[in-house]
């Protein structure tokens, strides 16, 4: 993998971000012979994609799909990754794109690190894993998940006890205790920008008092309990580690409210609960599971089937809005819900040992603060195209993926390709006016 | 795995890692106190016999969701494994017992 430059380089194309968005476009510049420099702050490439279970509307393994992703597009020659870099801000002038990176210290040489894990093994301070949403433990030093991209291991200073043990066990001499951050201004013609998105607050709701009960899950947390390497390797409730037998889903808990600031449909969070209900009711066959909806969104090719197949599952459909969430006794939960469906019984009080909140997207980053690059109202990146829908309000800038707004993985893979076939043909553009000029 | 003394500039880049995070503070010298009391504790119960995790939370007097998260810990770095289920929980062993158990079987 070709992680070494300097600021003598001028790549082709500049992408920000690397996840499923940022590879596929990636990908499709660099296979037309550009080259393509890819930027991402974590310490590993795949996004919130490597972290997923399954995927609807397939059920296929997420990582099966993303891993060969990842490591074609770090093998590929006309590919550059920097991991554990930031993108401090784009200056654009006559034409040209300015991007100021900042490359993190990750205190171990790449060069020297196999990824042979015994600086991991040595080390004896553990903290929260925020691959495993906080749910598992990661060692100070280590290798960031399994089947992380690059395989090399990165040192959480803020953790760390600066005992000496990783340096002292390391084989290669990989470890450097005084790696300092590098600032690096980049210049390109092409800019995409593949940031993907986040979620909002899972407190957002005060009326869910979800800081009152660590079984108030987000549904990224139920993807890693869903994991077949997840951090329990079973679904087990966080407060205690129990098998939960009765299981709550609510919905649109992040979104379409003005109040909060979201009054948008995050798009994929009817499905994804659809999709984890699914795969709960295999993981704990004996459980009950319900999802609380306003009205279930299976826009997409073979999704309605998707949502009928679940129904058909036995899992329980309640068309309500949860007004309330209370923690009650043995670490249960009790949901006050509105149902349209029980005309004779409206205001409904109902019981589970596990609730999974709808949070919504929100965009992974505001490149408006420190780029020129213009955002929407709804805070993702503005696309004012009709007809070029990866344009961005800047030329030679252009958008992929969940950073211009919720959408889900088949939609950012056509969008992805479609940014990276607008940014070569505006590339060969300036070319040929420059040779023609 | 043998371990290797640190070369003098080794233990200098080290000195000035410490010093970039303002030396070590107090919390965190706390915190790795408890970690390792808290899995030592947990290793000495497990060795009588396969426990719950509230049953490890109840005897350690430690919160629930803390026995869980530093059994998850054990787990994933080998020391632990899941030994069957007890009621609705899953019951943890220590990998020494849970192999020997295996090989009897
Ligand atoms: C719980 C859940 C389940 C889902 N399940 C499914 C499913 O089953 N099927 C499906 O089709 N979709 C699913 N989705 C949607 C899917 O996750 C997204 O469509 C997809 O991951 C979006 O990819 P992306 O590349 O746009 O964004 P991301 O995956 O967010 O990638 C963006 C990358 O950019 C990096 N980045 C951000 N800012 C910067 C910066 N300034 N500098 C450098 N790097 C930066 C981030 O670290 C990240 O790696 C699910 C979503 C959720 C929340
Ligand atoms: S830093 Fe050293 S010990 Fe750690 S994974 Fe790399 S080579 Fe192995
Ligand atoms: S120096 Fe830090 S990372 Fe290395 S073994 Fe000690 S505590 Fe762990």
């Amino acid at each position: 993998m070709n992680t070494h430059i300097t600021s003598d380089f001028t790549p082709d194309a500049l992408i920000i971000g690397g996840g499923i968005a940022g590879l596929q476009s990636a990908l499709d510049l660099a296979d037309q012979d550009l080259q393509v420099l890819l930027v991402e702050r974590q310490a590993s490439i795949g996004g919130h994609m490597i972290a997923l279970s399954k995927v609807y509307p397939t059920l296929d393994c997420a990582s099966c799909i993303t891993t060969p992703k990842m490591s074609a597009a770090a093998h590929h020659p006309n590919i550059t990754i920097l991991t554990n870099t930031e993108v401090e801000g784009i200056d654009t002038r006559d034409g040209v794109h300015r991007v100021r990176l900042l490359q993190k210290p990750t205190y171990v040489n790449f060069d020297k690190c196999i990824g042979c894990r015994l600086c991991e093994y040595a080390c004896d301070t553990e903290y929260p894993d925020p691959f495993e949403e906080g749910l598992g433990a990661v060692r100070a030093i280590a290798v960031p998940f399994t089947n992380a991209i690059p395989q090399k291991a990165v040192l959480n200073a803020e953790v760390c006890g600066t005992c000496g043990a990783c340096a002292r066990v390391c084989p290669t001499g990989a470890i450097e205790y005084d790696q300092q951050p590098r600032h690096l201004t980049i210049h390109t013609d092409a800019v995409i920008v593949a940031s993907g998105f986040n979620l909002n607050a899972i407190t957002v709701k005060p009326q869910y008092n979800a800081q009152h009960s660590q079984n108030i899950i987000s549904p990224l947390t139920l993807e890693r309990l869903l994991a077949p390497h997840g951090p329990y390797g079973r679904v087990l409730r966080p407060s205690d580690g129990k098998m939960p037998g009765s299981i709550a889903f609510v919905q649109c808990a992040g979104s379409r409210d003005e109040s909060i600031g979201v009054s948008y449909c995050s798009r994929v969070c009817c499905m994804y609960a659809i999709k984890q209900a699914m795969l709960l009711s295999g993981a704990l066959p004996l459980a009950d599971i319900t999802i609380y909806y306003m009205d279930i969104r299976a826009f997409g090719k073979g999704y309605e089937q998707f949502f009928q197949n679940a129904k058909a599952m036995g899992i329980n459909f309640v068309r309500g809005k949860v007004a309330r969430i209370h923690p009650v006794e043995d670490g249960d939960l009790s949901l006050h819900v509105e149902t349209t469906e029980d005309a004779g019984n409206p205001m409904q009080e109902r019981r589970h040992d596990l609730v999974v909140l709808a949070q919504g997207m929100i965009p992974g980053w505001q490149p408006s603060d420190v780029t020129p690059v213009a955002c929407a109202s709804d805070g993702f990146v503005a696309t004012p195209a009709l007809t070029a829908p990866a344009a961005t309000t800047v030329p030679g800038i252009f958008v992929a993926g969940t950073a211009a707004g919720p959408k889900d993985i088949v939609d950012t893979i056509a969008e992805a390709g479609a940014a990276a076939m607008q940014a070569s043909q505006y590339l060969y553009q300036k070319r040929s006016a420059v040779l023609v000029g | 795995m043998a371990m290797k003394t640190l070369a003098p500039e080794q233990k200098q880049a080290l000195a000035k890692l410490r010093a970039s995070l303002g030396g070590i503070s107090e919390q965190k010298r706390q915190a790795q106190k408890h970690l390792v009391a808290a899995r030592k504790a947990i290793l000495k119960f497990l060795e009588a016999k396969p426990a719950t995790v509230p049953q490890i939370a109840e005897a350690l007097q430690l919160p629930s969701s803390e026995a869980l998260w530093h059994v998850t810990g054990m787990r994933k770095y080998g020391k632990v494994a899941e030994a069957g289920e007890e009621g609705d929980y899953p019951l943890y062993a220590l990998v020494v017992q849970q192999e020997a158990a295996e090989a009897s079987h």
